[in-house]
């Protein structure tokens, strides 16, 4: 059968958001702007990143988004996420370990709601005629940075996104449980377009992902969508194995 | 209705140094007893890097050895990628006249472009271009068969006058094939007169939609090759077992450990955005749909269970218009090998002789 992961995420517990409730309302956030790129790794990280729930991809990926939200209940905020491309038993996910956002307003819903395991730093996102551009700062060093490089318009149809996992504490019969949180937000697409993606920085460690060694550029891709955040419908057990793992709320 | 057989040739972990050996020497044993038993064809594919998912990167090769091995069976490629990364033309039309020669005239030749990332990232391969390289290789590899000299000018291959050769042992050529995987691929088989090579498994009302649409579009074709080969070719799974249920729980056992293999490899679609791949191909959608049932029910359309139980289910794919139905027989071994060999003969006694041509039907009967 299909590899599974090795990683025991619970060293990454204490870092991991609480979320108090599960019964989430949807967001409706309009015309965010999503710049997402994907890059293979090398393979002899891709046990190592993933926990025993899921199977990594073949080839390994990372996915790299960084998406301006102009409108949102807590006001604009930009959004910086790198995600290990895998296998929930036969799905396919993107294991989020960290992210980063510009507001702590955002962060803290975020967290809240669907339990994204993140922190406030300075992430950014331009749109020019040659480029797309977008970078992520934490404290004074530069964690990600990446381009679409010559964007040619394309059909948001031909455009497709993972449902994330996001690390974080739940509590049931009062215990606390570490659990992967699905999120899988409906999009409405406006525009899209693709071009060649380019990754100048990429610090591994930042965004909890020790190991991770880019080796080829596969696709970079920048669409205009309304975003509707989900209900919580699934959460993963990350040490059980893949086919017991996944619990429906 | 023809049955044949069809093969991925995947690989369980842990690979040791002959696990790969015992499987392919499996299947060319299944190969074996296949002829002796009346099956019609063998198929087997092209994939590359598809982890125990498949292991046969070289389909020539396998397919000479199960015609060296056999003796009537016909031998499918299943499909040759169409995409210069992976395969020339020349070298293509040149490979399969050699088979057609070495086995007496058994060679089918399948045609198609890949589906995943995982091979069109490794080859190096343009996304955008597959589909353009296969309809452009379609049109000229049968020509390279049957003129004496050829030459072409064309957007992705060109090649001055030169005199390909071998030519094939059938004449004008062997019968060509489409694999049929995205939506809309039965019609692009349909208007240049090959064969609908059917690699997913949808259920019998979405498949006897498109064999109504395909059979009326070839019609109207224009075909690449020297002759119309109007024919629809499906896969399935095959499990024929006495006992019902153990029949069935094996077969969904097969069904499901094949499905969840494929959904671990990176359809092209789902890494690079591109209108060339409109859905995730050999992936997963219409495998689940096939694969999936009620609680405690057989999917309608597996050839899996006893043979009653498969006869009628043939029967219906015979109703919506099938013409050859070939089976995958194991993945990872997940089946015993003697257990795979004990439902193919159960399946050639009781199953094959209901679905016999009429000819067969006189010879058996003594004729009239």
């Amino acid at each position: 059968m299909p590899l599974v992961g090795t990683r025991s995420l619970s060293t990454l517990a204490s870092a991991a958001p609480v979320v108090p409730s599960l019964q989430v309302d949807r967001w409706e956030l309009p015309n965010a702007r999503i710049l997402q790129l994907m890059y293979e790794i090398d393979a002899t990280a891709m046990q190592s990143l993933i926990p025993p729930a899921l199977h990594p991809t073949i080839p390994p990926t990372l996915v790299f988004t960084v998406t301006s939200f102009p409108e949102s209940p807590v006001g604009a905020f930009v959004l910086g996420e790198v995600r290990v491309g895998a296998r929930s038993g036969a799905r396919p996910r993107g294991l989020l370990l960290q992210a980063y956002v510009s507001t702590p307003e955002a962060a803290r819903e975020l967290a809240n709601r669907w339990g994204y395991p993140v922190e406030v730093g300075e992430c950014r996102l331009e749109k020019r005629y040659d480029r797309i551009h977008a970078s992520v700062i934490h404290g004074s060093r530069e964690i990600l940075t990446m381009t679409l490089l010559n964007p040619e318009p394309i059909s948001g149809n031909d455009v497709q996104y993972l449902a994330s996992l996001n690390l974080a504490r739940i509590t049931r019969d009062g215990t606390e449980q570490l659990r992967l949180i699905q999120v899988d937000p409906d999009y409405t697409f406006k525009a899209a377009d693709r071009g060649q993606p380019q990754i100048e920085a990429f610090d591994a460690a930042a965004w909890r992902l020790d190991g991770a060694e880019l080796n080829h550029p596969v696709s970079a891709s920048c669409c205009v969508a309304d975003i509707m955040m989900p209900e919580l419908r699934y959460l993963v057990d990350p040490d059980k194995p893949p086919l017991a793992a996944v619990e429906r709320l | 209705m023809k049955f044949g057989i069809f093969y991925e040739i995947s690989v369980p972990r842990p690979w040791e140094a002959d696990t790969e050996y015992k499987v392919y020497q499996n299947c060319l044993e299944q190969v074996r007893l296949a002829d002796e038993l009346g099956f019609d064809q063998v198929w087997a594919v092209e994939h590359h890097f598809l982890e125990e998912y498949s292991h046969c990167s070289a389909p020539e090769i396998f397919l000479t050895a199960c015609a060296m091995q056999t003796k009537n069976i016909r031998i499918g490629r299943g499909i040759v990628v169409c995409v210069p990364q992976f395969n020339n033309p020349i070298k293509a039309a040149e490979v399969a006249a050699t088979m057609d020669l070495v086995s007496g005239g058994r060679l089918e030749f399948g045609t198609g472009r890949s589906a995943t990332w995982t091979e069109l990232g490794g080859f190096g391969a343009d996304p955008d271009e597959t589909k353009k390289t296969w309809d452009e290789w379609t049109r000229i590899i049968p020509k390279m068969w049957t003129q004496e000299r050829f030459s072409y000018e064309g957007r992705a291959f060109s090649m001055p006058q030169r005199t390909i050769l071998p030519k094939p042992y059938q004449k004008p050529h062997p019968p060509m094939w489409v694999a049929v995987t995205s939506p809309g691929t039965e019609l692009d088989a349909a208007d240049r007169g090959m064969g609908s090579l059917g690699l997913t498994f949808g259920g019998f009302a979405e498949q006897e939609k498109k064999i109504a649409e395909y059979r009326r579009r070839i019609k109207y074709c224009d075909p690449v090759g020297s002759f119309v080969n109007e024919q629809v070719n499906t896969v399935n799974f095959l499990f024929c077992n006495e006992d019902n249920m153990y029949g069935a729980r094996t077969g969904q056992r097969l069904a499901g450990t094949f499905n969840y293999l494929a959904e671990q490899l990176l359809a092209a679609r789902q890494a690079y955005p591109t209108r060339s791949y409109p859905n995730l191909g050999l992936l997963p959608a219409l495998r689940r749909e096939a694969t999936s049932s009620p609680e405690g029910q057989i999917p309608e359309g597996l050839c899996i269970g006893n043979p009653d139980r498969i006869i009628e289910v043939i029967k219906k794919w015979e109703a919506v218009g099938v013409d050859r139905i070939n089976f995958l027989l194991n993945a990872v071994e997940t089946v015993p090998q003697e257990e795979v060999l004990a439902s193919m003969r159960l399946f050639a006694k009781e199953v094959m002789p209901h679905f016999a041509q009429k000819g067969e039907l006189a010879a058996v009967g003594g004729g009239n």
